[in-house]
């Protein structure tokens, strides 16, 4: 999936992820190829992701948004 | 003429003021980058938050939050957005006077309305106590190029005081950054809160030439919300309480902007203010070196008269 994290000062991250790991304020969720489109508030924890290189990438977050498109496309924006 | 030794101290210190201006000069010309670096990065990031306040507000069972709503007015808050520190030009009193004089034309209208005032900067401050206007608050240092930890206190203060209705609207007044050479003074509404505001600070934060002016034409997002494609998306915890929090974070973001711009506008005002005497300062040392010389030559020439004529009167 196409992801994409921006904070007020710079941008995190972009491009594709195969996995996308991070705390809402309902709990923490997981989110993969075609997920159902979603909208969720962000709470304080650290974002994990896959890139498409298996790599695990690791973000701290305060807070942040989270959008999850029907075409495949996440976005999300951050404070850190 | 005045006496050659007197010169060369005058030489002197114009020599030191012209060395500290040009100092100054580079060190306004790198914040001023800086500052407007920092800026353009948040934005990709106040463009998502756009998008997805769009996406929200499309939903039907989403009621927009109280930032949002306009009710009758009794009190306005305005917020003056200056500098610190001096020596910038004409830059804070641009700004007062923009206020002065939006003061004098909305009169008629706002007569009944109370006015409270808030100052962003030291210069703000002074000039508002001046004036003996109602000063509810002020912050200063949020200097060279603010931070969201700067920014924060200040969102908190004006959305609390229009939550328990301290103030029905708030007005800024800070400094728009056309380009490096030129700024002006905008008044902007800044709650409540409306789309195309927000959206045309966010826009307006590319300068209008010079180094960053070629971005303006890659983003051009529509703010129309798309009834059709949003019908289907899963909310979490509720509508309305992401919208109330997307509501306050996106005032955040137009703070932080707004004042983003003051300070690259601070910075590029006291460049121009430094060239200028800089420029001022190599002017008077060339004419005062010209002096120098003079007043040097024409001691020489009394000096050679005098040796001759007391030869001749020995011969």
């Amino acid at each position: 999936m196409k992801l994409s994290i921006y904070s007020l000062k710079n941008i995190l991250f972009q491009g594709e992820a195969s996995s996308f790991n991070c705390q809402t304020i309902m709990g923490e969720i997981t989110v993969l190829d075609h997920h159902e489109a979603l909208i969720s508030v962000l709470s304080a924890g650290v974002i994990k992701l896959i890139d498409k290189d298996k790599k695990e990438q690791f973000f701290p977050i305060n807070s942040g948004f989270l959008e999850v498109k029907p075409d495949n496309e996440v976005r999300c924006i951050v404070e850190q | 003429m005045e006496s050659p030794q007197n010169i060369k101290k005058r030489l002197k210190s114009v020599s030191n003021i012209n060395k500290i201006t040009k100092a100054m000069e580079m060190v306004a010309a790198t914040k001023m980058r800086k500052s407007q670096e920092i800026a353009l990065a948040s934005r990709p990031y106040a463009f998502a938050a756009l998008d997805f306040l769009a996406t929200i507000s499309s939903l039907d069972s989403a009621k927009l939050p109280e930032l949002f709503t306009k009710r009758e007015i009794k009190k306005v808050l305005f917020v003056l957005v200056s500098s610190d520190k001096g020596l910038a030009g004409a830059f804070n009193s641009s700004v007062f006077r923009k206020f002065e004089r939006h003061q004098k034309i909305e009169k008629e209208e706002w007569k009944n309305e109370e006015q409270v005032y808030l100052a962003v900067g030291e210069k703000a401050f002074n000039y508002l106590t001046k004036k003996n206007y109602n000063v509810v608050k002020k912050f200063v240092s949020v200097g060279d190029y603010t931070t969201t930890q700067q920014v924060g206190p200040i969102v908190d203060f004006i959305v609390e005081g229009y939550m328990n209705e301290s103030w029905d609207r708030v007005v800024v007044i800070s400094t728009h950054f056309r380009s490096a050479l030129k700024q002006e003074p905008h008044v902007r509404r800044i709650l409540p809160i409306d789309f195309d505001h927000i959206a045309d600070t966010v826009k307006e934060i590319i300068p209008e030439r010079g180094k960053f002016a070629d971005l303006i034409k890659e983003h051009n997002i529509n703010f129309v919300p798309n009834k059709a494609s949003t019908t289907d998306y899963l909310i979490e915890p509720s509508p309305q309480e992401v919208l109330n929090k997307l509501a306050k974070h996106l005032f955040f973001i137009q703070v932080y902007h707004l004042i983003l711009e003051a300070n690259a506008s601070e910075h590029s005002a006291r460049r121009m203010a430094m060239k200028t005497a800089s420029d001022n300062a190599n002017e008077l040392g060339n004419a005062l070196n010209l002096q120098y010389n003079k007043s040097r030559q024409s001691k020489i020439t009394t000096e050679i008269s005098e040796i001759s004529a007391g030869a001749e009167a020995l011969s």
